[in-house]
Formats: structure tokens, sequence, C-alpha cells
């Protein structure tokens, strides 16, 4: 280390422990409750990085280096897991051109009702938001890519 | 009057820590979408943003402040911006800003590293995450955009419970880590070893029920063993000489050396897992023919 | 050589084992010579058996190897005894098993079911031979248990027909009261006997009973007649065996006349050692056997079904076995024993010739059994005639037929025991044995008369053979719808009125060899059989009689005996030997007892009033209880996986990957939370 004047203490531990798992417990509300599929996928990344955090600060305290070696493998595993999700989102919007999790939900008991998927299915009234949310919209460059089609095949043009 | 664990943490810290939560909690919930993709009123989302942020302060007011201001400063901004920029991810609307709020908390989580001397984790998680938030990012572009606005990014899956379950577990864990004391010298001091005696005891209930003893040493020595830094743990070492790495040996170069002697078998198995996800990723994304295909193909 | 012989008893039942697994295992490609292994099974076992008996000095044990082994309470060896007793019994059921399967092999010729006939006729076999071989209580146990088993499944072998179906379950059922009986004796004499040995040999010794007190004794002697009873048919359990009668009548010969039933004679005259010791017991013996013999011929004197009066007969003549056994009171008791042995040795030929003449008679009549619809046979079936001529005088005891020599020496041991008994039972006891040899001569000449009844009903009088239009013949589409009809096996088509083929007569002519001659070759002429019954176990414990050497002969007991046969047999013949009013005339002038006596003294109906309804009604509240309360109970636990998994739990499994995460996320702060704070 470059500047050892400053011990990692206890206290450090501590604050770092903190925010390990304010990290964790945010990335699971996220889990919980957002029904977009990527939205959900970034908060399991973050959970795991409250963990990373927690695990880089107890290596850190007891002095050696099997903090960061477990962190170095939970990065490896969250690539992993990033390649293999998004592949799998990927699929998922090709079959019904959604990222809405609740679209996903035939593995359940038979007979049991579906949980709404529409928001006009759950609220009795929906007006249309003008609010601030709207996406950016991207200059468009050079030719346009062809568009997947709605199953998954490369629409001729 | 009930006995308390000399442990135990003050009751004004307690309270403090109640606080934090229940403040961060009806924040949080405020400032996810309605269950039902009804819009919040401003109002609404500004009593939230308030909320959070005192909560935010309250658990930061745990904190302690390292000895150097310099560090200390970037501690406070590291740490407040990552879990700011977690309830931001949590709670954007726009998938595209929740992606953005999560690249801050990685730099923010890349920023703590760093402080925390792993500087080579720090440069990994910018490179692997920024990566990969960059290709999550394209994905959302991509994929969302051409619907325009989303219903069900709008409306969020029972929040009140999930807001009360994620910060639930949140106060069990700062409880815990409040529980802690610092261990006097540095080296498992006897009320840090009580301390997890007492926290661990439906554990060491069922050592007991084992035996009462691991071999033929007792609880309290496995315990004290648990507790003290592990660079202790081999004998052989000098504790001045590994306790805080050694100044000689460059950052990188230690975690490296130990990576590949002691961990091998640990980066050669990241390794083929990252292979088998590279296949599987391929396999699975790859567009494919219908499941069953049409019957009346005749042969030629 | 004798000894490697001695040794190596148990190939006795082990070739009807073999001949029976053959035809069981190559029936199909044996077709119409499935009887080949059996009979030759049978026949080299006879062999084996005859020359056992020639050789045999003394009494041995073979111990094979132990079989069963809890602790040292409980040591059950597979353990043989080969002596005078096993030897005679061994010859005497295989003979017998290998004229009657040389008669089935003929008599049941194109019956679907003839491979399975013939392998449970082999495993019969295999089962009496065990039966007979046994050295251990436990051992004959469980051959006793073989025989019933194979006797319940041949009464039972044409189980298409309600009424075979009927009385082989009833025959099993009544047979398991008997083996109740016989469990609890082995219970006892378990908890009783030195060392917990179940063996004879233990038992039975000197040793063996001097440690049983007299309580023990009687006990055990009474819950061993109690098994003999059911097994041996004697009242108030015979009533199984005349509707056994509706089996193949090889059947009814050799297992119901010849072996099987006589296992329960067997049985007490091999516990005989034990048996004298209990006076009561002894008692008990005698007079239900002599209820029995009485009761029975009282029923066989109307019966109209020639083998039903051949069932009651072969009742009536368990029943003087048992009359023999239990007349064993004081000095009498070796002569008692020999008398009952011998009877059972000389009836099992010729109630077994009888029985297969009958099988002739049926067979003839193409399956015709009622006696009233056919008449003046003589002509026609001539060796069967003659040969049931010859078993009818030995079974009414006529000199010098096999059956008069063991039916007077039974008759000559109640007459010695009525003199004895006082001393050994108590004042009072002379007169009970003095009655029951007075109806035991009695039920001689009513043997006599039923025996003549049935031959000259048959064979005598005006040629008459069964016609659909007799006024006693059964409804004819009631007896070919089912397929048999009264052991009506695939004769459609076949000429009744012939002779029977020469693989049934034979058999018949050597049985009837047997009939005249057995009494006189192996009698107390020779004393041959009582010289093999000397290394019985436990015989010399008996009290010798006063006379040795030479045979004692009770003039009285011959000369009543004799005279009772031939009075049963003229009577017989003047009442039936011509068309005669005087039966007709004599059934009008005691109508009620002639009626009585048709019914079997209703004893069927009194049973099915007195324990057949209440088991019913007991059966069906059970029933009801079963179906309403335990089924109700076992609907509520079935209800529950139900209730927990389908309507409680199931709706949690709703398919959203959020809720299972939430529930998870839950359980893990709620138990962080608890953990923590308690």
């Amino acid at each position: 280390m470059n500047d050892p004047v400053e011990l990692f203490g206890f206290d450090m531990m501590t604050n770092y422990l903190i925010i390990g798992a304010g990290l964790m417990t945010l990335g699971m509300l996220g889990f919980l409750t957002r029904r977009n599929l990527i939205v959900m996928f970034l908060s399991a990344e973050m959970m795991l990085q409250g963990t990373a955090l927690t695990l880089v600060a107890f290596g850190r305290y007891h002095g050696n280096w099997s903090g960061q070696v477990f962190t170095i493998v939970i990065l490896t595993v969250a690539a992993c897991e990033a390649s293999v999700a998004l592949a799998l989102i990927l699929v998922l919007f090709a079959r019904k051109s959604s990222l809405d999790v609740s679209l996903w939900q035939e593995l359940r008991e038979p007979g049991l009702r579906a949980e709404p998927v529409s928001v006009e299915a759950m609220a009795e009234s929906y007006e249309p938001a003008p609010g601030p949310e709207s996406y950016p919209h991207l200059t468009p460059a050079g030719i346009e890519p062809a568009h997947p089609g709605p199953h998954g095949n490369i629409l001729p043009r | 009057m009930i006995e308390m664990p000399d442990n135990f943490p003050a009751i004004s810290d307690l309270f403090r820590a109640i606080l934090a939560i229940v403040c961060g909690a009806i924040g949080t919930y405020l400032l996810l979408p309605h269950p039902h993709g009804r819009i919040k009123a401003r109002n609404v989302h500004i009593l939230g943003v308030g909320l959070t942020a005192l909560g935010l302060v309250l658990l930061a007011s745990f904190w302690n402040a390292p000895a150097s201001l310099i560090s200390g400063f970037f501690f406070y901004l590291f740490g407040l911006s990552a879990l700011g920029g977690a309830v931001l991810t949590v709670t954007s609307r726009n998938p595209v800003y929740s992606a953005l709020w999560f690249a801050a908390v990685v730099l923010s989580t890349a920023g703590l590293f760093l402080l925390a001397g792993a500087q080579f984790l720090a440069a990994g998680t910018i490179i692997v995450y920024a990566g990969a938030i960059i290709v999550t990012f394209l994905f959302v572009i991509m994929l969302a955009q051409m619907e325009g606005k989303a219903r069900y990014d709008r409306s969020s899956r029972s929040p009140a419970a999930a807001t009360f379950t994620s910060y639930l577990l949140l106060w069990s864990l700062v409880f815990a880590v409040l529980c802690l004391r610092v261990p006097v010298g540095g080296v498992s001091p006897a009320t840090n070893q009580a301390s997890l005696a007492n926290r661990l005891r439906p554990t060491t209930y069922l050592l007991d029920i084992y035996g009462g003893q691991m071999g033929s040493r007792s609880i309290n020595s496995v315990l004290r063993e648990s507790v003290r830094p592990t660079a202790l743990l081999d004998p052989r070492k000098d504790r001045s000489k590994v306790a805080d790495a050694d100044p000689t040996i460059p950052h990188v170069a230690g975690l490296g050396a130990t990576m590949f002697t002691d961990h091998l078998i640990t980066v050669e198995l990241s390794g083929i897992l990252l292979f088998v996800a590279l296949v599987g990723a391929i396999a699975i994304a790859q567009p494919k023919k219908p499941i069953r295909p049409t019957i009346a193909t005749p042969s030629a | 050589m004798s000894s490697a012989l001695i040794n190596n008893a148990w190939l006795v039942c082990v070739f009807p084992l073999i001949g029976a697994l053959v035809t069981a295992l190559a029936g199909r490609q044996l077709k119409q010579h499935a009887h080949w292994p059996v009979v030759v099974g049978i026949g080299v076992g006879f062999l084996y058996a005859f020359t056992l008996l020639l050789r045999t000095p003394e009494g041995k044990d073979l111990v094979a190897f132990s079989w069963l082994s809890v602790g040292d309470s409980l040591k059950v060896p597979i353990e043989l005894r080969v002596d005078g007793l096993s030897t005679m019994m061994l010859s005497m059921v295989t003979f017998v098993a290998t004229l009657v399967a040389i008669f089935a092999s003929g008599y049941m010729a194109g019956d679907p079911g003839y491979t399975r006939f013939f392998t449970l006729f082999g495993l019969f076999v295999f089962s009496m031979t065990g039966l007979v071989l046994s050295g251990n209580f436990l051992l004959t146990y469980a051959f006793w248990e073989g025989v019933g088993v194979c006797s319940y499944l041949l009464i039972g072998f044409w189980h298409e027909k309600p009424a075979a179906a009927a009385a082989a379950k009833k025959a099993f059922l009544v047979n398991r009261i008997g083996d109740v009986g016989f469990a609890l004796a082995i219970f006892w004499m378990w908890k009783v006997s030195a060392g917990h040995s179940l063996s004879y040999l233990s038992i039975l010794s000197h040793e063996g009973l001097a440690a049983l007190s007299e309580f023990d004794r009687t006990g055990i002697s009474l819950l061993l007649f109690w098994a003999a009873a059911a097994k041996s048919a004697q009242f108030p359990l015979y009533v199984w065996l005349p509707d056994a009668m509706e089996g193949p009548t090889p059947v009814s010969a050799l297992i119901h006349a010849a072996t099987m039933v006589t296992a329960g004679v067997y049985l007490i005259a091999r516990s005989s050692a034990l048996i004298v010791g209990s006076p009561t017991a002894q008692l008990v013996i005698c007079v239900t056997g002599c209820v029995t013999a009485l009761l029975a011929a009282l029923i066989a004197l109307t019966q109209t079904d020639l083998k039903r009066v051949m069932a009651y007969s072969t009742v009536s003549q368990l029943g003087f076995m048992f009359m023999g056994l239990g007349a064993g009171v004081g000095t009498v008791a070796q002569l008692a024993v020999v008398a009952a042995l011998f009877h059972l040795f000389t009836h099992a030929f010729f109630k077994a010739l009888l029985f297969l003449a009958s099988g002739s008679v049926m067979h003839a009549m193409g399956g015709v059994i009622d006696m009233r619809r056919f008449g003046g046979l003589w002509r026609r079936l001539p060796i069967t005639c003659a040969t049931f001529a010859l078993g009818g005088l030995a079974l009414a005891g006529i000199p010098p037929m096999a059956g008069f020599w063991s039916k007077d020496e039974i008759l000559t041991a109640l007459n010695k025991a009525s003199s004895v008994a006082n001393q050994q039972g108590g004042p009072g006891w002379g007169v009970v044995y003095g009655i029951i040899y007075w109806v035991a001569i009695l039920t001689a000449f009513m043997t006599a008369f039923y025996t003549g009844r049935a031959f000259f009903m048959t064979f005598f009088g005006p040629e008459k053979l069964p016609s659909p239009n007799d006024p006693e013949a059964e409804p004819v589409d009631a007896s070919h719808d089912n397929g048999h009809g009264h052991d009506d096996h695939g004769h459609a088509g076949h000429e009744v009125g012939h002779e029977s083929p020469a693989i049934m007569t034979y058999p018949l002519i050597v049985l009837a060899f047997c009939a005249v001659f057995v009494g006189m070759i192996f009698g107390p002429w020779t004393g041959w059989f009582e010289g093999q019954i000397e290394t019985m176990i436990g015989f010399h414990t008996l009290n010798p009689s006063e006379h040795h050497g030479g045979h004692e002969w009770d003039w009285l007991s011959i000369g009543v005996g004799t005279l009772a046969g031939l009075l049963g047999l003229g009577l017989s013949y003047l009442f039936y030997g011509q068309p005669s009013p005087i039966p007709g005339r004599l059934a009008k002038a005691i109508a009620p007892l002639y009626r009585l006596s048709l019914d079997k003294f209703r004893v069927d109906e009194f049973y099915g009033l007195l324990i057949v309804k209440p088991t019913t009604l007991l059966s069906k509240i059970a029933a009801f209880f079963d179906t309403n309360i335990i089924d109700n109970l076992v609907r509520l636990v079935a209800l529950m996986p139900r209730l927990f998994g389908r309507d409680l739990l199931a709706p949690y499994q709703n398919g959203l990957i959020q809720y299972y995460a939430a529930v998870t996320a839950f359980g893990v702060a709620g138990f962080l939370t608890i953990l923590l704070l308690f």
C-alpha cells in the first residue's frame, strides 16, 4: 500500500459492512419490486456488489488476500451471469416482445389465476403519463440495422 | 430490569438505527412506482426523496470517520453516492436511468475498493462492470425503446411488502454490526469473543448438542480462533510483516502471487466457468427454429 | 448300508415333491402324460419307505439342520423321526397314494386341470409324508398346515362349481379352528418342556413327561385332541368332511379317507405317552370318538349319495379309532394304541378301495352318484362290484377281512378298559367305558348295515341306469351349466354303464387284495404291526399289559362284533337285496327320526344359526365400522395433504419469480432478526 499511514481498522470495517448491507438490501428491494427484467438483473448485480464490498473489507481487516480473491470469483460469476442472463433476456424478448417478468408465469400450479399482466387489468383507470419520463433519442447514424422480428428471425428488408 | 448483554448497542444508537431504517423505508416506498401504475404526485416524490436522504444521513452517522481528512472525504463521497445511487437504481421509472445509476453505484464501489486498498479490484470492477453495464444499457435502448414507454416500468410489484422485507433485513444487519465491539489491541479481545458467543448462542447451543467440545478444544478456544485475524493463523508468519501486506511488495503483485499460488485451482475453475457461460450464452441466444417444426417436410 | 438307508429317509418325501415340481413346470409339455412324474415319484417313495419298513430295527432321530434358532429359547431343527410307526405310516401313505394316483390318471383323463391336479397331488403326498416323518411338533405343525392347504385346493379343484368352492372354504375354516388348538398346544409345550425343546424325543421321553404336571398333561392333551378333532373330523368339527366329497373322487379316497384325516389319529397316537398321563383327556377322547361314531353311522343309514355314505362311514370309523385311543387307560394302554393305529392302517386300504370303487361306479354312470338312480349294476361292472364287496366286508368287520382284526382289537381294548378304568379314573368310569363298548358294537352293526345297503342298492336288484327323466334326477341344465355337474368332468358323449378301463380297475384289485389280507399279515396273528409300533417314542413308558408274549384273544368281543356285522349285512340284504317295501314302511313308521337322519341331524343348520349368523352379523358391523368410521378417518388423513398442499400452499407457486424471491428474502430477514433479538 502506498499510504501505509492509515491502518484499515475495526471502525473502517464496520463502515464498509454497513454500506455493503445497504447495497445488498436495496438490490434485493429492486429485484423484488421491479417488473423489468433488465432492472431486476441490475438489482441482482447490485446485491453482488454489496457482498463484494463486505468481503473486501473483511479481507483487508484481517490482512490477507482471501477476500479479494473471493471478490474476483464473484466478479467472474457476475460476468457469467451477465452473459447468460442477457442471452436469456434476448430470447424472452424475442418471444413476447416485452421485458415484463409477469409475462413469464406459466410454471405455476394448475388452476391458479394468473397475476394480471397489463396495467389496465391492475388498475381501474390509467391515465397516460406525459410526465418527465421519456426516453432519450439517439441521433440516427449509418444504416438502420435489421430489426429482429417478433419471432426472433431477422426480417428481410 | 432486563439484564442486557454487555455488547448490546446503546439505546440511543439503537433508536437512531431504527429511525434511519424507518425513514429510509418510508422514503423508498414513496419513491417506488405505484403498484397500479398511477402517477404519484410531485409532493410525494419530494417527500420520498427527503425521507430517504434523511435515512441515508442517519445511517451515515454510524460511520466512523477515517483518520485522514482526504480519505475521509472520499469515503463519505463514495459511500453516500453508492447508497444513493442504489436507491435511485431501484426507484427509477426508466430502465436507462436505472442502468446509469447502477453505473454510478459501480463507480462508487470501485472507489471504496480503492480506499480499502484493493486497487486491482477497483480497476477490474470498473472494466468488467462498466463493460457489462454498457452492454446492458445498449440492450435496454435496443429493446425497450422500440415500443416507447413501457407500462410495466411504471408499476411495481407489492412495494410495501418488499420494502418491509428488505429494510427488515437491513435493520438486522445493521444491528448485528452495531453489536460488534472494537477488539482491544487488535487481537480477539475477550469482549468481542463474548459478544460473538452471545450473539451466536443458537449456534453454540447446537455445538453443545454435538458434545460441547470440538475435539479436545473448548468452544471458547474455537471462537477465539475464529475472531482473531487470519494472518495469525499461520504461526510461521510474523504479524508485523504480514498484517497490512508487505509494503515492499506492490499490492497487485501480492494479490497475483496469492491467486496463482494459493488459489490456483479457483482461478482455473473461474476460467472454465467463464468458458462454459460463454458457450451457454451463445447457445441460448442463437436464433433457433421453432421447437415443433412443421410436419409436412417431404424428404428430398 | 442300513444306517445310510435310514439317514436318507427324507428322500421319501422328496421324491413326490420332485414329481410335483416336474409336473408343475413341464405340465404343458407333458399334456396327457402329466401324471407320470408324480406317479413315479410317489412310487419310488413307496419303494424306499417299504425298504425302510423292512429294515428298521429301532427308532432313530435324524437332525438335518437347525431351521429356526431364536436365542436359547426357541430352537427348531429340521428333525426327522424314523421308527416303526413312521415307516409304517409312510409305507401305507405312499402305497395308497401310488394306487390312487394310477387310478386318477384314468379317472381324471381329459380334465382341463389335469396338470394342476397331479401337482397338488404330489404336493399333498410330500406334505403328508413330511408330517409322518417329522420328529418335532413345530415341523409337524408346518406339514399339518401343508396337508390342510393341499386338501383345500383339491376339494376346490372344480372351483367353478359353487358347491365345491364353498366346501373347500368350509373345510379350510373348520381346519383352522383345529389349528388354533395345535398352536396353543405347541405354545404350552414350549413353555413347560425342558430347554424349550419341541422335539418328540424330549417331550415324550420318560424324563420329559416326568417334568410335566398333571395339569400340563391334561391341558396339552386336550389341546392336541382339539387339533386332531378338526383334522380327523370328530364331533363337533366333523362337518367339513362330508362336504369335502365335492372334490374329485381320488382326492376323497386318498386325502379324505385314507391319509390326511388320519393325521389327527396319528398325532394323538404319537403323543400317547403324554395322553395316557391324563385319564380325563382319555375319557374325553373316548366319549367324543363314541359320539362321533354313533352320530355318523346314524346319518349314513339314510343317505342316498354313495360318496356321502362313504364319507360318514369315514367319520364313523375315525370315531372308532379315537375310541380305541381313549380306551388306553391303565394296563390297556399299549393294546389300545396298537389297536387304534392298526385300525387306521387297515381302514386306509379298504376305505380307499370303497371310495375308488364308488368313483368307478360314478365314472360308469356318467357322473351320477345318487344310489336311487341306478341299481343292479353287478352284471355291467363285475370288477367294481367284486372289489366293492370285499371292501364292504372289510368295513363291516367280517372275518377274516382286514377290518375285522382291527375292529376286534378296538372292541377288546374297550372291553378291557371298562374293567380297569375304575381304578384309574374313579368310580363310575368303568360303567362309562362299558356303555361306550356297547355303543361301539351297535355302531359296528350299523356300519355293516349301511355298507350292505350301499352295496345292495348299487349292485343288486333290477338293473337300472341313470336317465334324465328319473324322478330323483337333478335338473339337467343346473348340473351342466357350470361345466362340471356333480363330478361330471368331460363325460359328455361317454356311453354309460361300462366297466372302467384297466388303469382304474387294477388299483381296485390291488387294494381289494390288501383289504382281504393286510389284517392277517400284519395283525395280531403275526404281531408284526405291534412289533413295529413298539419302537415308537414312549411306547415303553405306557403301562404294559399283564400278558406278555402272544396276543390275548377276547372271544366275547370277537363273537359279538362278528355277529353284529353279520346281522347288519343280513338285515340290509333283507331290506335292499331285492325291491322290498320294508324300508319305506319303516321310514314312515319312524318318520321324524328318519327325517332327522336324512337331514344329518341338522348340525349344519345349527352351526349356521349359532356361529355363522352371529359371525356374519359381527362382520357386517365390522364392515360398517370399517367403511364409515375407519375409512372416513383415513380420508380425513388423506385430506390433510390436499388441504395443506393444494389449498393452502399451492397458491404460493404462482409462477412469479419475484414472489419466490420475496418469500425467500422474508425468510432470511425474519430468521436473522429472530436470531439476533432472541
